[in-house]
């Protein structure tokens, strides 16, 4: 219990100094959680209760995501989406796996490596964009349609990942009844659960708490996948009031998300034979993979270098959905790995889409400048 | 002009519009509570960009849909801004020519209407409350105040008499 108070002090004045700085918090939790964990000062290790609330975090993610899928909204303007979402998906994907699988990782490993290589933080680059005014570019909403694109990337990597070695069509039969229940329940629910939202007193935080736990407890109990069920319980908890389900749902994530991160970096393990070199590629190839993909989406999508360079620089973190895929799937060293990944891509991320604005400007200047001295003078 | 509006997922909601002399607007209320407004002159590549909080956009708001704000009534209009959650709305009209030459109370603007007209702006000098009593002048600005409702009723049963 100790340990999880010095651990969420250690928290609040991480997420003080990157809010007064305008920092991404998710690299600073991870790496407070190493500094105080077993691979830093051991003065935190993970016990029953931590493993409880890190596991309540993620289901609160995921839920959360679900609840802002709107993939009916996709259709809206498919054609952009896809292209740029299949660039993503090839290249990142792709330079992922082939990198981890020729750094000696086997094919399990590497495809866990790739899922949580290809996953940009949804969370980063939104907040980036409005944290640096970019709302009003076009490629901003390349971007944020992208991230909507990721999303169902992931569910089905989650999928894929957590069928393992169990009886694919049983497992399949369980999954459709499971959401045949909740889509009814959200259906003919609607009325009722509108009418607890509206209430003012604890019933909301209370229904929209104990809808997620059922869920999860429900899913563990039938064997399936309590991450896919989480999700899909957001999506059909979408159609009925989504903005007072993601009111209610936020204090739990809030906190309990930041308990997973923490103690993600508590449990990560440097200790063993860690490769510098391995991670060093990875790290850099994680960049570089997202640079080449953004502007190859520039040049697809908008027929233009400056955008390429822009979407490249606003996509690079990777956050909260690779750590998901490391904590649920991943082994000690890969874990380690997908750690460095995520704190090395986040910060310099969110360095790179502060300044390609700038870089852009630079680029752009020289063929402007003449039109448009002319017009102030 | 023409008004688009987008639900952007995990951002909020985009307005933009383009005027006719091709200057653009852009509007984005996000889902961290703040509003962000974008202006991009014809020409241009490079937006600028303006962050507000709510009450500061609705105060851009009352500026933009012509409630009074003088740099002396600073103070009064902080006020209107915290009260804005009630719809409690301050207008200025000009008095046409037609009611020039009645009072306050012959036009029954408070029982008809229910709005209050706190102050009347004339070329000899402004007058703060002014009583029952009052006459109006051709010209005279007066400062109304009432929710949108009542000011509805007051432009239309008062003020075309």
């Amino acid at each position: 219990m100790e340990g999880i108070v010095l651990a969420l002090f250690v928290c609040l004045l991480l997420a003080l100094v990157t809010k007064r700085y305008s920092l991404p918090p998710i690299p600073f939790y991870i790496l407070g959680g190493i500094l105080i964990g077993r691979s830093g000062l051991s003065l935190v290790t993970s016990d029953e209760i931590s493993r409880f609330l890190s596991q309540m975090g993620l289901i609160f993610l995921l839920f959360f995501m679900g609840l802002e899928l709107k993939i009916d909204k996709i259709a809206q303007n498919p054609s952009t989406v896809i292209t740029s979402g299949i660039i993503e998906l090839t290249v990142d994907m792709g330079i992922g796996f082939v990198a981890a699988y020729l750094l000696g990782f086997s094919l399990q490993d590497s495809l866990v490596i790739a899922s949580a290589f290809y996953v940009t933080s949804t969370a980063l680059a939104v907040t980036s964009l409005i944290e640096n005014r970019k709302l009003m570019m076009r490629e901003a909403e390349t971007i944020i349609w992208l991230m909507v694109f990721d999303d169902v990337i992931l569910i089905i990597i989650l999928a894929c990942l957590s069928i393992g070695d169990q009886n694919i069509l049983f497992l399949f039969l369980k999954i459709a009844g499971a959401l045949a229940v909740m889509y009814a329940l959200a259906h003919y629910g609607k009325e009722f659960m509108v009418g607890i939202l509206d209430r003012s007193d604890e019933l909301p935080l209370l229904f929209t708490f104990g809808a997620v736990l059922t869920t999860a407890s429900f899913s563990m109990y039938l064997g399936i996948p309590e991450t896919m069920m989480v999700i899909a319980l957001g999506i059909a908890l979408g159609t009925t009031d989504p903005d007072a389900f993601e009111q209610h749902a936020r204090p739990f994530r809030d906190v309990f998300l930041v308990v997973f991160f923490v103690f993600f970096g508590i449990t990560v393990d440097l200790s063993g034979q860690m490769d510098f070199f391995v991670i060093g590629i990875i790290c850099l190839l994680a960049i570089l993979s997202k640079m080449l993909s953004g502007f190859l989406i520039g040049l697809f999508v908008h027929g233009s270098v400056l955008s390429g360079i822009e979407i490249g620089g606003s996509i690079i973190g990777r956050g909260e959905f690779s750590i998901a895929i490391a904590a649920l799937y991943a082994s000690p060293p890969v874990a380690a790995v997908i750690a460095a990944m995520v704190v090395v891509t986040s910060i310099v991320g969110s360095f790179t889409a502060k300044y390609t604005g700038r870089l852009r400007h630079w680029m752009s200047s020289p063929g402007r400048r003449g039109p448009h001295r002319r017009v102030h003078q | 002009m023409s008004l688009r509006s987008v639900n952007l997922p995990g951002v909020g909601t985009k307005y933009e519009f383009t005027t006719d002399r091709g200057d653009t607007v852009a509007l984005f209320f996000t889902k961290t509570g703040t509003i962000q407004m974008y202006t991009l002159q014809r020409g241009c590549h490079t937006p600028s960009a303006a962050e507000m909080t709510p009450v500061e956009a609705r105060r851009l708001g009352n500026i933009l849909t012509g409630a009074i704000i003088e740099a002396e009534s600073e103070s009064v209009e902080v006020a209107f801004s915290a009260l804005a959650d009630l719809r409690i709305t301050i207008h200025t009209y000009v008095i046409p020519r037609d009611i020039a030459g009645k009072t306050i109370e012959d036009l029954k603007i408070r029982t008809k209407t229910g709005v209050t007209i706190i102050a009347v702006s004339r070329k000899e000098g402004n007058i703060i409350n002014p009583p029952p009593s009052f006459v109006f002048e051709n010209g005279d600005g007066v400062v109304v105040i009432g929710e949108t409702d009542q000011l509805k009723k007051f432009e239309r049963d008062v003020m075309v008499h």
